[in-house]
């Protein structure tokens, strides 16, 4: 196998990786604080592909904002940039409120009740999300038209990477340090922190429980959203039960990371997107999820905590 | 009882009588039709098994289309208000899953005027349904099942009106081999027995006329990331690829082979005939692709034109799939039988056990001019009208290819 294959295939496996590390983010972050695995957030991922697709398709629509600001949108550098700060605002907040909600409807009634009850909540929540969108807005897949501009940049022999692929893999890069920053050297990121330590005690100490809880439940589904547009922009379609395979594999991802942990989650997600691409490449793609999956069992067996993770002490 | 338990119960009452009126709602949708002889006409169901909600649900809301076209231009014909029949149809929603599939048969089994059904649309869900309905006296006639061991089971109750696989995969490679001078190809399929047959059917036909395959690689219906796949596939230099599977995820993969820089057209089956493949890859991914399909093009049949007419009459807002007209004889061909059977064992009978013996018997003798040309049966239960066309994307549309 030639060198440059391998490169071409660790950028698939980083930009993919990077998409994993993103939605892991979500699930790590709600389980950090609230000891339960959000099984809604595969759906956040999909709701913020169609809220992106939506207003990607609104403000590219002659008919609603004219012909001269669309093509000031989708032709012009400042223009370019313009537009898809918008999307990503539009989306992120609005799935981000999306994710608020769920918590107080169907998880905070729950908060005291036995552990397996908001699990069953959020598979219901997860239900309930898929088919609204098969209901509501359709039940084939949607093409997402491609507006930003894709240009082939050569790094080395046949390899390349894609100014689409730089774009995602910097936005995450990014994304990942604003995050750990916020949670590690803010003041509300230290009340996280010690709510994910102790929801009693901190709640004691005049930490703001309820505020905490919704800040995750903001910022992950969020985070979820920006990958859902990423999705999007990267594979060109988005449909009702797109969130369910990336969901699964990011779960993966962030229990390979260490659950709970936010530089586990982006460890795990990126080790999990190399794996894929390089046993698809070098094996054959119908290994690639064995090889994947495999990893994960062998994480869990050694490093029961994953990655990153500590072994916690079950408390008596 | 104290007031407030009573009042819970109360709600839980008329949480069910709401259910109830609900499901009997649904099941009295019994198109009414003219009496004849003053005894009310029997009414008939007929099974649609398709993917309405998941996977190819462009070619399965074409089937339902198709069939209920049917349904309707069967009941106002004089044959069946002469044999005192009203056709009524129920869809189930297989989801293109096996499992689900199978759950729509057996609700399909255990209604007692169901004696037939138009279905299913994926071999993978066909060849698991077909023993319910086998075991149930129940008939099937697939417009769309391609892989060659849905008829190879021996069951005598199950048909279809599309050629198989081992015509399709065969005549495929010929074209590519010969009109098109493809002589080195990367075969990918989607693990489904109908993406996995057709692939293998192409890839024997493709090596035999001298032909090289470069790659064969397995990839799930459901998937969408298939970049690694490109940069191996790109690396073995093909000149075309060979895709085994539906549009969903074959659209997809025609993309990403362009954006990878495999500059090389796509190809496949039936699966991949249909408009959603355009849309969801990019008119300019999808320029130049090919797909055969079963039968011939409906502006090449006899009755293309009537039926495009009056498709386009019932629903002026869809274009016409790849399965529609197959849907439509299929459905015919199922409600010509239960005629033949009436007049046997009389309509009041049909759907008793010696009635659905017959019906069968009655659908296995088929000799009737459908819109996509003569449909017979032979031995196994397949057509013998055994026409491929091979289809090309020209100006983001399919259009039949000519050398």
């Amino acid at each position: 196998m030639a060198l440059s294959t391998l490169i071409q295939q660790m950028v698939n496996g980083v930009t993919l990786g990077g998409m994993y590390a993103l939605i892991a983010l979500g699930y790590t972050l709600v389980y950090g604080i609230m000891l339960m695995i959000n099984f809604a957030h595969s759906e956040m991922f999909m709701a913020g592909a169609y809220v992106g697709l939506f207003t990607l398709t609104g403000l590219t629509n002659p008919k609603l904002v004219g012909s001269g600001a669309v093509a000031f949108l989708t032709k012009n550098g400042i223009g370019l940039v313009l537009l898809f700060t918008i999307v990503f605002l539009v989306a992120g907040i609005a799935v981000g409120l999306l994710g608020v909600v769920i918590e107080r409807t169907a998880y905070r009634p729950l908060r005291n009740a036995p552990r397996l009850a908001p699990l069953i909540s959020a598979i219901g929540v997860s239900i309930f999300l898929q088919n609204a969108v098969l209901l509501w807005v359709d039940s084939k897949a949607l093409p997402f038209p491609q507006v930003f501009p894709v240009i082939d940049l050569k790094i080395y022999g046949n390899a390349s990477i894609s100014t689409l692929q730089i774009f995602i893999l910097v936005s995450v890069v990014l994304i990942l340090i604003v995050l750990d920053t916020f949670v590690g050297k803010t003041r509300i990121g230290k009340a996280m922190r010690a709510t994910s330590q102790d929801r009693d005690a901190a709640g004691l100490m005049g930490v703001n429980i309820n505020t905490v809880i919704a800040l995750a439940f903001f910022i992950g589904p969020a985070l979820g959203a920006v990958a859902g547009i990423f999705n999007g922009m990267y594979y060109g379609t988005v449909n009702w039960n797109m969130g369910f395979l990336p969901g699964i594999k990011s779960f993966t991802a962030a229990v390979i990371g260490g659950i709970g942990n936010l530089r586990g989650a982006m460890l795990g997600g990126f080790v999990l997107g190399i794996i894929e691409s390089l046993a698809a490449g070098f094996l054959s793609t119908g290994y690639k999820d064995v090889v994947a999956f495999v990893i994960l069992i062998l994480v869990l067996i050694f490093r029961p905590g994953g990655l990153l993770g500590e072994s916690v002490v079950e408390k008596v | 009882m104290s007031m407030g338990k009573f009042k819970k119960y109360l709600s839980v009452v008329a949480v069910l009588a709401a259910v109830a009126l609900v499901v009997t709602g649904c099941g009295a949708s019994t198109t009414g039709g003219g009496t004849t002889g003053g005894t009310a006409p029997v009414s008939i169901t007929i099974g649609i098994g398709a993917p309405i909600t998941q996977g190819a649900t462009a070619l399965g809301l074409g089937m339902e289309r198709g069939a209920k076209l049917a349904i309707a231009d069967m009941n106002k014909s004089p044959e069946a208000k002469a044999a005192g029949i009203t056709f009524t149809s129920t869809t189930g929603d297989d989801q293109g899953d096996p499992k689900t599939g199978v759950n729509v048969a057996n609700q399909f089994a255990s209604n007692p005027n169901l004696v037939g059904v138009m279905g299913h649309l994926n071999s993978g869900v066909s060849i698991p349904s077909s023993a319910v309905y086998s075991r149930a006296n129940i008939v099937m006639v697939s417009p769309a099942s391609t892989n060659p061991q849905l008829t190879l089971q021996g069951l005598k109750n199950v048909f279809r009106v599309c050629t198989i696989d081992s015509v399709q995969g065969p005549a495929a490679a010929d074209r590519a081999t010969g009109d098109l001078g493809k002589k080195a190809v990367f075969i990918v399929d989607d693990s489904t027995p109908y993406g996995t047959g057709l692939a293998d059917e192409f890839g024997k036909e493709f090596t035999a006329k001298g032909g090289k395959v470069l790659g064969r690689e397995k990839t799930g219906d459901k998937d969408t990331d298939f970049k690694a796949l490109v940069t191996k596939i790109k690396a073995t230099n093909p000149d075309l690829v060979y895709y085994g599977g539906v549009y969903n995820a074959g659209a997809l993969l025609s993309k990403q082979l362009k954006d990878g820089g495999v500059k090389v057209p796509m190809m496949g089956g039936d699966g991949l005939y249909d408009g959603q493949y355009i849309k969801l890859a990019g008119a300019a991914n999808a320029e130049g692709d090919f797909a055969t399909s079963v039968g011939l093009p409906l502006a090449q049949l006899p009755a293309g034109e009537k039926f495009t007419t009056e498709f386009k009459a019932a629903y002026p807002n869809d274009e016409i799939a790849a399965y529609d007209a197959y849907s439509y004889d299929a459905a015919t061909v199922i409600m010509k039988g239960v005629l033949a059977a009436a007049g046997k064992v009389t309509a009041a009978k049909v759907t008793s056990p010696e009635g659905r013996a017959a019906v069968i018997a009655a659908v296995a003798a088929t000799n009737y001019e459908g819109i996509t040309g003569a449909i017979a049966f032979d031995a196994n239960g397949d057509t013998t009208n055994k026409a491929i066309t091979l289809y090309v994307v020209k100006g983001g549309v399919w259009i039949p290819y000519v050398k």
